[in-house]
């Protein structure tokens, strides 16, 4: 049992070898703790700036969803059972579902999103060429099912493991793995496609 | 890249996107840690206010009657009831008679008093 009646910044070392847990954490925010605020803002908070990120694939948006995710975080503090799950599988779900709820709202007028090409300038399907090139990935990811996007983000980009998204996304270790497979999959035909479209190089 | 070689080299290849992504991960910028941390500080701080001290049960039935001014207009009201069914001005009539005047016959027959003053009157 951690000793928690001393704030968590003071009990730790130059070297860190005292680390208090995101729960912890959580429990000496909830007493009224700025520290804490802080030291959790640090660690969860580029976590799920990285998953909506690449998830929506703005960068306004994803920085609006993180301070959203962490203010219900902030909200929640009081109510936080320990042990029951781990605070990041808690906010990785809540990222998530703030991610599709942009999602559901864009995807009505996806397509004025668009920009009309213009004369004398760089075609639409050029410009989508030079994007996609610089992070071709973001393209391929786009273009998946939410749920095989979810299961590929965080399992080959945030590297958890797969029984923690079982958890952060609500189904089963086995359906996460075949999430992940069949998620590959469908890059894999996309990156193929794309390659004649987008004229890839060798190398 | 070459997408359109073996299946082995294409999971190689998109393993090597992957870790290229891991690489490029974005780091938190500073104006967004101090939204968070201004939204943490709003909790915190609120969560800190003293609760309001619990109010007694008499204070919520005034609450409930609207307060000392309707309650004034209550107890006025009242007491008035109960003076003019104390003793009623002149010209009110009498409230008894108004309750009970069968009784009141009733009471003047048995005595075997003359009541022919009472049928006139009706």
């Amino acid at each position: 049992m951690e000793d928690l009646t001393s704030p968590p910044h003071e009990l730790r070392g130059a070297s860190g070898a005292v680390e208090y847990s995101d729960d912890a954490l959580l429990r000496q925010f909830a007493k009224g703790d700025a520290v804490a605020a802080r030291e959790l803002t640090d660690r969860l908070a580029p976590r799920c700036l990285s998953v909506a990120m690449r998830m929506l694939g703005n960068r306004a948006e994803a920085e609006d969803v993180t301070q959203d995710a962490m203010m219900r975080l902030w909200q929640m503090a009081p109510n936080w059972v320990p042990g029951q799950a781990k605070v990041s599988t808690w906010l990785y779900r809540v990222t998530l579902n703030l991610c599709v709820d942009i999602q559901r709202k864009k995807r009505p007028d996806s397509l004025d999103d668009v920009p009309e090409p213009e004369d004398g300038e760089l075609s639409a399907v050029d410009r989508l060429q030079d994007a996609a090139r610089k992070d071709a990935l973001q393209a391929a990811l786009a273009q998946l099912p939410d749920r095989q996007r979810q299961a590929v983000i965080l399992r080959h980009i945030e590297e958890l493991p797969n029984p923690e998204i079982a958890g952060i996304m609500g189904v089963s270790t086995e359906a996460v793995e075949s999430l992940i497979a069949r998620g590959k999959r469908v890059l894999m035909a996309i990156m193929v496609e794309r390659q004649d479209e987008l004229g890839y190089e060798d190398g | 890249m070459n997408w359109g070689t073996k299946m082995a080299d294409n999971d190689m290849d998109l393993n090597q996107l992957f870790a290229q992504a891991r690489q490029t991960r974005p780091e938190l910028p500073d104006d967004l840690a101090v939204r968070i941390l201004t939204d943490a500080e709003e909790v915190r701080l609120d969560r800190l206010k003293p609760a309001a001290p619990p109010r007694s049960i008499w204070a919520r039935i005034l609450d409930g009657l609207g307060g000392w001014q309707s309650m004034g207009g209550l107890v006025a009201a009242s007491a008035a009831g109960v003076w003019i069914g104390l003793s009623a001005p002149g010209f009110l009539p009498d409230p008894a008679t108004i309750i009970y005047p069968q009784e009141t016959s009733f009471v003047v027959a048995d005595l075997g008093l003359d009541t022919t003053f009472l049928e006139d009157a009706e």
